[in-house]
């Protein structure tokens, strides 16, 4: 596996965590574990950016491993 | 009137009397009677009797008993409820047994307790050893209560410096295989949702004879089909283990970058993750 892909599967497994965190936030009841669940899918989001453009960058050193 | 129907009268009739007037009383706990609640039941449940039984002669005379036996406990517990002064007449005051660790011998002796008493007691809270005892009382109702040592009391979250999650009532869905639509909406959902989670398990909702949601969504159920393995909802732990392995990749690719940038970009996501697993774990983890 090249380290490209490894970083898309980190991704996607961020993605899955961001959104679990998300449904938890919006189904909890507990104002105080909705916000830290909210907050902590934001800090989630900021790597999600990060990581992403790491992969672009990724991306365009090795076109032949572009796309999924 | 034959006397078997003068009694069937009077034996109904008193009945359904009593039972009124026991309600005057008010529902306190039969399991917690003071010996004042004890003498009223008994001497109302002796007067009734006796009257459906035909030993008072005079119905008027058995009735005002009756009426005076329920009416004043009525009035007294009334009256207890606003003046503390009646309350510790009433309902007597709760005795101190053992204090600072120190068994009282003169309030054990107020209380007619022997000290094979108050170690029975005491043995049934699960107290074998008096001296883990910081403070003992005898409630009214005859009951002994006791407040451990603090380092023999059991462990909490708290005592330990643990973060616990916060976590609500659980709501009941599904009961008996009907679907209770009240809790559902009271935790914001529907029962189109009910049926895409049970669907997701694979369980027709017929099947289902408990089912709740917890403070985050999950479901948990059990099945009228014993034979059928539900399984668990994970949806946490996976999420935890998830952003566990994350952070360790984000580690590993600081590692093998090269380009300066690139390793200090994996290294802050690293470390942003370590701070949120950090604070989810109380929530995700306990």
């Amino acid at each position: 596996m090249t380290i490209s892909a490894q970083v898309k599967q980190t991704l996607a497994s961020l993605k899955v965590v961001q959104g679990t965190l998300e449904t938890f936030s919006s189904s909890g009841e507990k104002p105080e574990a909705k916000e830290i669940l909210s907050s902590n899918s934001q800090k989630i989001a900021i790597i999600i950016k990060d990581l992403e453009k790491r992969l672009s960058v990724l991306e365009f050193e090795e076109p032949q491993y572009k796309g999924f | 009137m034959p006397e078997w129907l003068n009694i069937l009268l009077r034996s109904t009739g008193l009945f359904i009397l009593t039972l009124l007037l026991v309600r005057l009383i008010g529902k306190r706990q039969t399991s917690r009677l003071t010996f004042f609640d004890l003498v009223t039941g008994i001497a109302i449940g002796v007067i009734a009797a006796a009257i459906s039984l035909n030993l008072v002669v005079n119905l008027a005379n058995g009735l005002i008993a009756l009426v005076v036996w329920t009416g004043f406990p009525a009035l007294i517990y009334l009256l207890s409820i606003k003046y503390k002064a009646v309350r510790d007449i009433v309902q007597g005051k709760e005795t101190v047994l053992i204090n600072h660790g120190k068994v009282l011998e003169d309030k054990l002796l107020e209380a007619r307790l022997t000290p094979e008493d108050l170690l029975s007691q005491l043995r049934k809270k699960n107290v074998f050893n008096f001296a883990d005892v910081e403070f003992a009382v005898l409630e009214p109702t005859g009951e002994v209560s006791a407040l451990l040592k603090k380092d023999k009391q059991p462990l909490t979250a708290k005592t330990t410096g643990l973060n616990v999650g916060q976590e609500s009532v659980p709501q009941t869905v599904i009961l008996d295989g009907i679907i209770m639509d009240e809790p559902l909406t009271a935790m914001g959902l529907n029962r189109r949702w009910l049926h895409t989670e049970l669907e997701k398990v694979g369980v027709a909702p017929e099947n289902v004879f408990i089912a709740q949601v917890d403070s985050v969504g999950q479901l948990y159920l059990d099945l009228f089909d014993d034979a059928i393995q539900v399984p668990k909802p994970k949806a946490k732990e996976l999420a935890f283990a998830t952003l566990k392995k994350c952070q360790a990749d984000c580690e590993l690719y600081a590692l093998g970058t090269k380009q300066p940038e690139a390793k200090e970009m994996y290294g802050k996501s690293s470390k942003i993750l370590s701070e949120v697993i950090e604070e989810l774990e109380p929530l995700l983890k306990r």
